[in-house]
């Protein structure tokens, strides 16, 4: 992504437009961390890019870290030791790293620790839309959650405060519609010179060796911390009560809030009701709760996705002889991503027993045939495209038996489409060497994992162990396009670049997989022929028993695009000349390039000339040579994609 | 409380939602407003469908209702009919002539799009943005200055808000040299184009 590193860096008192993950580095900046470390996530992963854009500037140092797990125990290093840390990853990468979460919890912090969990209700781009603030519950450490990118910008801030007063680790909580917001920001501090980069590691094994002895006293110390902030933190910036006094009542946390206060404004009704505004949802401070709630007739919990609010609201109604009429899921979806228009229909219930908006949108148009629905696809030019296609026909040619793909997550994962069907599975990160070895030792039919480079060092290796050691039957497939493609192009330990841009050590994944005691073949997906021969000749060793792995190394296409112009190479462009296309639409039905189209009526594909990436690919399938250069390229064209 | 003035921007991932989006934004603040603007980062930035929300004025909730924008921009020609249920019958809405269809699927023709369009009476303002971008660029990438451009001149709710000194300011922060003069030809020219079809 494109960081404005001048908008971050800006002074005290500049007004700047800020994307909510920009807005958290900036605040996590100013309350003057020096360690950050993350493993990219969406919508997660632009505030450690941001941090890693301005390390440099700013003093501090940042990482990639090849997991979350890792990313984790880097940065919570960092704060036992007394420097103020960060570290970052969307919801499902909080799992990952759940193990160390539990301990951070028992043995506390030193210096100010905040982990924020990017989650992502409505799905936009995750395998589910798990309710991180559940966690906080789960491992006793406090969730501070902003309601626009303009509080996560302020309350970062606070919640290092917070992991410092009480020497525990604080999860940060933002979702997709704070963390992807641009908001304009009023800068209210300078970033620190001063800061503590020098770490300082006390010997005090009773609270850092998690022994059931130490363990036991640690828990007495967390369970008091926990109930202090629940008696003490119920006051702003934490919980506020607007307009107190009102019958009626809005309890409302993050996003959700935002949504309210702009629906009571449009049914110009702000002034019958109180809201109780929570930055803290968990553990939930009891006292406003109690306050606002004590002499209302009713009241209702807005709040994203599971009753966590709710659920605590009902225990201390319970535990403080409180009786009010208490609405929250009944109104509130639970299903998906709330906005404007849900919480006003969910209010207006509340209000006054039906649902009336004041905006009525078009009908959809009516069109033969119907819109089509646009998923994303590969991009023009991405080496998974070829990679999948040489893997199919030299399944066919080595007479592999329907063999089943398991697959990943990743720009990969676009291969479940039609014409590929290539991914047959896609539950974790990691998961596809792990399912493959399964389903091998219960199917006869070949299996092969496909799991991208990035994947693969994030949680593709002890499986990959577990195959050999448990002498598995399934093959390994690594697509290796240089990056972390999918969450916008960060390096990892194949690239030879750090998150600061330096220069570093490779890990090349072909040299992991044969010390392990893989056969490794490694291919360049550019070259159809050759690399279907190769893959053929690595289908024939796995049939004799031997364990296979296939490197495809080709690099993302976006990226061959960008590096192109920033070097000012031109690239190659490909045509269909009309005299010799047969219409047979190969390269159309078994690539489903982008850039190559069917305009309406017609009989034969064109190639939209400025979406064409050069690659090759459909010239090599098209069984006329009718697709051939329509501009050449510079002659060290190539060097772009290597 | 000013209603807020709201910019649905519609078309498939990679065609420059998100500077198109930063541009307003910017803009915006410049002209001493409140803005916020909701983006759409990862899987669909894949050549997926994309919407980016852009709300000029005080307020709190980043999301445009559906049927509740003033402006909807459309990058391309599916996108806009798809993500029509954001206008009402007096929203603006400005498309860009160029339809890409998703692979493998069948769609309805660009013109039958526009007939359906119009036969609902909206308004609905039609421009090459793709062809002013190749004349001054020589690619189709700044497609999305040269609608932006078009629809600023066409569109009097965006002109209360901010002026065009603004955007070309705004183009100031994002862009830089050679790639910053060339937006602002785009720019202009979209402009100029829409002018004459006020
Ligand atoms: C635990 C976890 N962390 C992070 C993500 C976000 N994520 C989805 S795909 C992906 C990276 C895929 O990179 P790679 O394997 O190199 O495939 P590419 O996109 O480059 O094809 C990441 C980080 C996730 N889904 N789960
Ligand atoms: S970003 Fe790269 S890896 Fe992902 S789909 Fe596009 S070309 Fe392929
Ligand atoms: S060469 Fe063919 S397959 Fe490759 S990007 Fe161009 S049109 Fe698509």
């Amino acid at each position: 992504m494109n960081i404005p590193r001048t908008d971050v860096l800006a002074p005290k008192g500049s007004k700047v437009l800020l994307m909510g993950n920009e807005a958290i580095a900036r605040g996590a900046l100013e309350a003057g961390i020096c360690f950050a470390s993350a493993y990219p996530g969406t919508p997660s992963t632009e505030i450690v890019e941001t941090l890693a854009t301005v390390a440099k500037d700013a003093g501090i140092y940042v990482e990639w870290s090849t997991n979350e797990k890792v990313a984790f125990e880097a940065a919570y290093a960092a704060a036992i030791s007394h420097v103020k840390s960060l570290t970052a990853m969307k919801h499902v990468g909080v799992n990952v790293a759940a193990d160390i979460l539990m301990s951070a919890g028992y043995a506390g912090t030193n210096a100010g620790f905040v982990i924020v969990s990017a989650d992502d209700p409505g799905q936009h781009s995750s395998q589910n839309e798990q309710d991180n603030r559940w966690y906080g519950l789960l491992s006793h450490i406090p969730v501070v959650e902003p309601s626009s990118p303009r509080e996560a910008y302020m309350l970062i801030k606070e919640a290092y405060k917070l992991s410092e007063k009480y020497k525990q680790p604080v999860i940060f909580r933002s979702t997709t519609r704070i963390s992807h917001t641009r908001q304009s920001i009023l800068l209210e501090e300078d970033i620190p010179v001063e800061k503590t980069c020098k770490g300082k590691f006390e010997r005090t094994i009773e609270r850092w060796v998690l022994i059931p002895a130490h363990g036991k006293k640690l828990k007495k110390r967390m369970m008091t911390v926990w109930k202090n902030i629940m008696e003490n933190e119920g006051h702003p910036p934490f919980v506020e009560i607007i307009n107190p006094g009102n019958k009626k009542v809005i309890i409302a946390d993050g996003i959700a809030y935002a949504h309210v206060a702009e629906a009571l404004e449009l049914m110009d009704k702000k002034n019958e009701y109180t809201i109780v505004k929570i930055n803290l949802p968990v553990p939930l401070p009891y006292k406003p709760i109690v306050e606002a709630l004590k002499d209302a007739e009713k009241a209702l919990v807005v709040e994203e996705l599971d009753p966590v609010i709710e659920t605590q609201v009902k225990k201390i109604l319970f535990e403080n002889g409180v009786s009010v009429e208490l609405h929250g899921k009944d109104l509130v979806p639970e299903n998906g991503e709330l906005d404007l228009d849900i919480v006003y229909r969910s209010i207006s219930k509340f209000d006054i027993g039906t649902e009336s908006v004041p905006w009525k949108p078009l009908e959809p148009l009516r069109l033969e045939p119907p819109i089509p629905p646009r998923p994303p696809v590969m991009c023009p030019g991405c080496p998974h495209r070829n990679s999948f296609y040489i893997v199919k026909v030299a399944a066919n040619k080595a007479r592999l038996k329907s063999p089943i793909f398991t697959g990943d997550i990743g720009c990969y994962t676009l291969g479940y489409q039609k014409p590929f069907e290539t991914q047959m599975t896609s539950f974790e990160m990691g998961g596809s060497i792990g399912v493959a070895h399964g389903l091998s030792k219960v199917m006869d039919e070949p299996v092969v994992a496909v799991i991208g480079d990035s994947t693969f060092y994030h949680a593709g290796i002890p499986p990959s162990i577990n195959i050999v050691y448990n002498k598995g039957k399934s093959m390994v497939l690594i697509l290796d396009n240089y990056y972390t493609a999918m969450t916008g192009h960060q390096p990892h330990p194949g690239t030879g670049t750090t998150a600061m841009g330096e220069e570093t050590y490779r890990v090349p994944m072909e040299d992991v997989m044969k010390s392990i005691g893989y056969e490794t073949y490694v291919i360049n997906p550019m070259n159809v022929k050759e690399s279907i021969n190769k893959v053929v000749e690595a289908f024939e060793k796995y049939k004799e028993g031997k364990p296979v792995a296939i490197v495809s190394r080709m690099k993302c296409a976006l990226q061959a695009l960008r590096d192109a112009r920033r070097k000012g190479i031109k690239l190659p462009v490909y045509t269909i000349l009309k005299d010799k296309c047969t219409g047979c639409m190969v390269c159309v039905n078994l690539l489903a390039c982008p850039a190559i189209v069917v305009p309406k009526g017609a009989k034969k594909p064109v190639i939209i000339h400025d979406l064409c990436a050069g690659c090759g690919l459909c010239a090599q399938v098209c069984p006329f040579n009718a697709i051939v250069l329509k501009e050449k390229g510079d002659p060290n064209w190539l060097e772009a994609w290597y | 409380m000013a209603r807020r003035y709201n910019i649905v921007l519609a078309g498939v991932g990679g065609q420059g939602l998100l500077t198109l989006g930063r541009v307003l934004g910017n803009a915006a603040i410049l002209a001493g407003e409140d803005v916020t603007i909701a983006e759409t980062h990862g899987l669909s930035q894949r050549g997926g469908s994309l919407i980016v929300q852009v709300r000029i004025g005080k307020g709190e909730s980043p999301m445009i209702p559906k049927g509740a924008a003033d402006l909807l921009i459309g990058l391309e020609a599916l996108e806009t009919a798809r993500q029509i249920i954001y206008a009402n019958q007096s929203t603006r809405i400005v498309m860009n002539k160029f339809l890409w269809p998703p692979p493998l699927a069948d769609y309805p023709d660009i013109d039958n799009i526009i007939n359906e369009i119009r036969s609902r009476n909206i308004r609905l303002y039609l421009v090459d943005a793709n062809k002013i971008s190749e004349e001054i660029v020589g690619t189709i990438i700044s497609a999305n200055m040269a609608i932006l451009g078009y629809a600023y001149a066409v569109d009097e709710g965006l002109q209360e808000k901010i002026s065009y000194e603004h955007l070309e300011k705004a183009l100031e922060k994002i862009f830089k040299g050679k790639v910053l003069e060339l937006n602002k030809k785009v720019l202009r020219k979209g402009y100029e184009e829409g002018l004459k079809h006020k």
